[in-house]
């Protein structure tokens, strides 16, 4: 009876905007992203890939409840970088890395196939 | 604007086995977020087609409507053309009903029991509008006679009597598994850490032959075996190790701590993938990767959000009343 429609886990609704960015009050170079109706799937990756970057000094992700469907980032950065540019630069090289390995697993694919023939 | 560094990895693949719904392969040299993730698209997220709105209009079977109905959903349909499709809530060809060509695929059974014998209804008797998408069917076997073999004759949705009647039109859309479960395409899909077996050589010597064949038959799966000729211990099948701790329990009841040190290497996996038959299972994880770049690129931060930031925008430096 109170149970949410099922595409509530994935669709954004109308007027909602997909990432928002919030700067921390009191710490220096810290800011939250609030992604809405993700989940694990991307928070674990983009956590995993910040924590690669010498300038992030903190960064981590939690789903503040498993019925409300948002994903919360928070990043601190040393003051050489910007917790949005730590975070774009995480986005951009796990692009990079989902592109090579896109393109290996095509390439091995190709050849095993060529094996049989 | 100081260097652009980059943190990327650089991921290595070898596949062991691969069949058209299976496949067996090594991922290198990431992390087990990205596997994780991977795994997780695979099962939830790769959008494939299966029916979702049926219109009865005769059933005098024994199975009520919406158990058909549900039958009906639960048949996997060949999703290749699924990734190109819009979902019907996106779709602006049809008038928001969601039975276009580009959203849909439309589907009729119309079979009625005439003899005596019991009529299987399968999912053979499905007869789609679009021929590249039909419902799959694994059991194109045929016998050595030539004939069909007798498991070739689809999925199994309803057994009629005679006089008994089923007249429906279906329609399929595309979804992802999150929606329902009809729509997963994976019928398994798992990942193992690769296990590194090192074996002690100098306590393993202090063992005689017999102690030797205890401690490996002390291990549930076949890792280990005493090889015939030289008498020592040899790992067969490192992969087959489940992480029971049996041998090494087994190692210490003997008195020999640190006979075998066993790791699990964090950068490298083993895919399992099995698919329903609806998408190749290549191409599920092809698939994957597609989405996981679709969501990331979603997430990444828009322009206006970087400016309006009063720290670090240029707009936000306007605000406070001219910055540099």
């Amino acid at each position: 009876m109170n149970a949410p429609d099922r595409y509530e886990r994935f669709v954004v609704p109308e007027g909602m905007k997909k990432v928002a960015y919030e700067r921390d009050m009191k710490i220096m170079n810290a800011a939250t992203f609030t992604i809405q109706r993700e989940d694990h799937t991307i928070g674990n990756v983009i956590r995993m890939q910040l924590h690669r970057d010498p300038s992030v000094l903190f960064a981590g992700y939690r789903l503040p409840h498993p019925l409300q469907y948002k994903l919360v980032i928070k990043i601190q950065t040393t003051s050489q970088s910007s917790p949005m540019q730590a975070y774009n630069l995480a986005v951009t090289d796990l692009d990079k890395e989902l592109d090579h390995l896109k393109q290996v697993f095509q390439e091995e694919i190709a050849q095993k196939q060529s094996e049989y023939y | 604007m100081d260097t652009v560094t980059s943190y990327t990895r650089f991921p290595t693949v070898r596949i062991r086995e691969l069949k058209d719904d299976y496949i067996k392969f090594e991922l290198k040299d990431t992390d087990p977020s990205i596997a994780n993730a991977l795994r997780r698209i695979m099962i939830a997220e790769v959008p494939t087609l299966a029916i979702d709105l049926v219109e009865i209009e005769t059933n005098s079977s024994v199975l009520n409507d919406e158990f058909l109905s549900h039958r009906l959903g639960l048949i996997p349909l060949k999703s290749e053309r699924a990734m190109e499709m819009r979902l019907s809530r996106d779709c602006d060809a049809c008038d928001g009903d969601g039975s276009c060509m580009y959203c849909s695929v439309e589907f009729t059974l119309n079979v009625k029991c005439t003899s005596d014998q019991t009529l299987d209804v399968t999912s053979h008797d499905l007869i789609s509008s679009d021929p590249s998408v039909v419902p799959v069917d694994n059991n194109l076997a045929q016998d050595i006679n030539g004939f069909d073999a007798p498991e070739a004759r689809g999925i199994l949705i309803v057994k009629l009597r005679r006089g008994q009647e089923l007249k429906l039109r279906a329609i399929a859309r595309k979804g992802i598994g999150k929606d329902h479960a009809k729509w997963s395409p994976a019928a398994t899909v798992a990942f193992q850490f690769e296990p590194e077996i090192h074996i002690n050589e100098a306590l393993m010597e202090s063992l005689s032959l017999e102690e030797k064949k205890e401690w490996v038959d002390s291990c549930p799966t076949k890792v280990f075996e005493v090889d015939p000729q030289t008498q020592q211990v040899v790992v067969v099948d490192a992969e087959a190790y489940t992480y029971d701790e049996e041998i090494l329990k087994k190692a210490e009841a003997m008195g020999k701590t640190g006979l075998v040190d066993i790791i699990s290497r964090d950068d490298s996996f083993i895919f399992t993938v099995e698919s329903t038959g609806a998408i190749q299972a290549s191409q599920m994880f092809i698939n994957a990767i597609e989405i996981l770049k679709t969501k990331l690129d979603a997430v990444r931060l828009s322009f206006d959000t970087e400016e309006a930031d009063d720290q670090f925008g240029e707009l936000g430096a306007h605000m406070r009343g001219g910055g540099m």
